[in-house]
């Protein structure tokens, strides 16, 4: 599908690929050295922006859901659109926890040789190999058919790619229509206990951690959820304003069921977030007292109050509150909160890492990477680039040569 | 008793308990140890004696020794703890690791097998001790000058010192570069390749003020086991059920 922010998109990944390589380049030559955090503050930017491509997955995950196993037709036209946006969302997820690994290669057969199943990292790493294959046959049976029947209009590189997609078709039936879209139903059905487990084990994997105060809390899996779906949703929304452009009534019906789900999630998280801090101030607990405090006056006090709060809550809660039948306002608010949502993300991941865990550690032995204090260094945001512009590429191209946006003329029916 | 000396240096007496323990069955052995605050001067010599034996880079450390200051002036007071592994038996670090790189051994020993680690620090953040540290592959001699010499210079002090690691785990390791350990958790193993060879962990044998003490905790002969059993015993943040095999005197 041609689109106008195609060529100053295509740009502009491609600028932050050439720029991020210079930090790809110097932390695939020298591991995890040139990164600012250590090891009282063991995961810093990169953990966070996996977080918040966990979440932009999540939102889409949903729309899938809708469409293609509750049958909500209005979604029918971004369902194809949002399978592949799961698709992008791992892609990047992957490359942030891959590049966070101490020896990346082990992970590619230590997982199988010696699996610790106590472990929820070992679930996340089954959950998201799952996730990884059902949207990938979901992605490929939801616009199989427009690729077989798409052969003869390609030339070149594309077409290639379509015959190599057709796998040796060249016709595409009823039957084959009909198989395809149970099978997409099928997948979906799976997807649903396996995708809401994976957002779970997410919030749980830091929960379950007895001495981290502000995430051992049986309410961190179920903010997770939340959070995955307000960002994801956010996205979706904001994406689904773009690419039904050429369709006002679509775009406005859309845009508005997705602009109210957003408002309905927006308040819940933020009725969550109030829940963490004044209770995590009313226990008084020094090390919880800490750690919230740096979310607040700490040295990052405006990524909180002024990124997430006024740019990321209230400007959209006041879009979306008064403004909610304006496509275009609420498309602002939910690209407002998708877009500052690392800042939400960042501040779950640090401050509870950022509090010694015992008195007299911070004099005990002094080095750069047994202290507390951190913030991302040059390598990390050019390692963090390059991969928001791989994934930016691969979502660019897909879209526009792939037959996804207007795969079957608005998608297909879901198989009842 | 020494046959040598007057008054047996607990040294001697823990020498000879390890000896027990390595000649009985290795089944019934369990490492403990026990830290008398009350006799720890705050040197840092077990913790330089760690960093020594192990060939720690920088920003590894196995045992640092905690500070406090207490009271108000001129009633003051300053009290130090070495922070060893705690060795726990119910350990939270190795529940998390995802790949079964870290565990507990036969004796009690908490170990990472370095050639599993995938270094994803998991470990790091689940320890209520921050007694893991990950090795990020920094050198000390990184940056120095390259002019040769005997004890300057970069390649000269780096094949002197840096390249060739410890035998951590009585393992030989291949030079210091970009395999492991670099890129994993490490922490403190109790020096097992010096148990294994009869031999006291470093910090132990370092501690000017004897307030360290090591020995087979099952072993009711033991100096270790006798301190256990001490009315001023006490395990770091107890209430998290980690069950320390790391005792401290207060």
């Amino acid at each position: 599908m041609r689109y106008k922010l195609f060529p100053i998109l295509s740009i502009t990944a491609m600028v932050g690929l050439v720029i991020g390589s210079f930090g790809m380049f110097d932390r695939l030559l020298n591991g995890l050295n040139p990164v600012a955090f250590g090891s009282y503050v063991p995961w810093g930017l990169w953990v966070a922006f996996y977080l918040l491509f966990l979440g932009l997955s999540a939102g889409a995950f949903l729309v899938t859901i809708l469409t293609y196993l509750l049958g909500i037709k209005a979604f029918k036209s971004i369902g194809p659109l949002s399978a592949f946006m799961v698709l992008v969302c791992l892609i990047c997820e992957m490359f942030f926890i891959l590049l966070d690994l101490g020896s990346i290669h082990r992970a590619f057969y230590q997982f199988f040789l010696t699996p610790n199943f106590s472990s929820l990292l070992t679930w996340m790493f089954i959950l998201f190999n799952a996730m990884g294959i059902i949207y990938i046959l979901k992605t490929y049976f939801l616009v199989r058919g427009a690729i077989i029947q798409g052969v003869p209009n390609q030339t070149g590189l594309i077409r290639s790619i379509f015959r190599l997609l057709s796998l040796g078709r060249t016709q595409y039936d009823e039957d084959m229509r009909a198989a395809d879209e149970r099978r997409v139903h099928r997948l979906a059905w799976l997807s649903l206990p396996i995708g809401l487990v994976f957002y779970g084990t997410n919030g749980a994997f830091f929960a379950v951690l007895l001495n981290r105060p502000i995430w051992n809390s049986a309410v961190t899996p179920l903010l997770f959820v939340v959070a995955a779906l307000l960002s994801g949703g956010a996205l979706v929304a904001f994406l689904t304003y773009l690419f039904t452009a050429n369709d006002t009534e679509l775009r406005d019906t859309l845009t508005k069921y997705l602009g109210r789900a957003i408002l309905f999630l927006l308040v819940v998280f933020l009725a969550l977030e109030t829940m963490l801090f004044s209770v995590g101030y009313q226990t008084g607990r020094p090390d919880v007292v800490t750690s919230l405090n740096h979310i607040t006056i700490g040295p990052g006090w405006w990524n909180f109050w002024i990124v997430h709060f006024a740019i990321g809550s209230l400007i959209p809660l006041a879009l979306l509150t008064f403004f909610y039948r304006n496509p275009k306002a609420v498309a602002w608010a939910c690209f407002l909160i998708f877009i500052t949502f690392i800042s939400v993300r960042y501040n779950f991941v640090i401050p509870d890492l950022a509090v010694y865990k015992l008195e007299g550690l911070d004099t005990g032995f002094f080095d750069p990477r047994l202290s507390t204090s951190y913030a991302p260094n040059l390598n990390e945001w050019l390692v963090s680039i390059w991969v928001i512009s791989a994934g930016l590429i691969v979502f660019l191209l897909g879209t526009r040569y792939l037959p996804i946006v207007n795969a079957n003329s608005g998608g297909m029916d879901h198989a009842s | 008793m020494s046959r040598f000396l007057a008054v047996e240096d607990q040294l001697v007496r823990m020498q000879r308990d390890l000896n027990r323990a390595l000649d009985g069955d290795p089944q019934k052995v369990k490492w403990g140890m026990v830290i008398d605050l009350a006799k720890c001067i705050g040197c840092h010599a077990c913790t330089v004696a760690c960093v020594a034996e192990n060939k720690l880079p920088p920003g590894v450390v196995y045992r640092p020794v905690l500070e406090y200051e207490s009271g108000t002036y001129p009633a003051v007071g300053r009290r130090f703890m070495p922070r060893p592994c705690l060795h726990c038996q119910n350990p939270p670090c190795t529940k998390v690791c995802p790949v079964t790189a870290t565990y507990t051994n036969e004796a009690g020993v908490v170990v990472v097998d370095y050639n599993r680690c995938i270094g994803c620090r998991y470990c790091l953040v689940a320890c209520p001790y921050s007694a893991r540290t990950s090795d990020f592959g920094d050198w000390y001699t990184h940056g120095t000058t390259e002019a040769q010499g005997v004890v300057q210079g970069q390649k000269t002090a780096a094949a002197g010192y840096e390249a060739d690691p410890a035998a951590e785990y009585g393992k030989k390791w291949p030079k210091r570069g970009k395999g492991s350990p670099v890129g994993n958790a490490r922490k403190c193993h109790f020096c097992l390749h010096r148990l294994a060879v009869r031999m006291l962990p470093a910090c132990v044998t370092t501690c000017i003020g004897r307030a360290t003490i090591f020995g087979n905790r099952n072993d009711p002969e033991s100096l270790v086991y006798q301190m256990i059993g001490s009315a001023r015993m006490f395990r770091l943040k107890e209430e998290l059920g980690t069950k320390p095999a790391v005792y401290y005197l207060a």
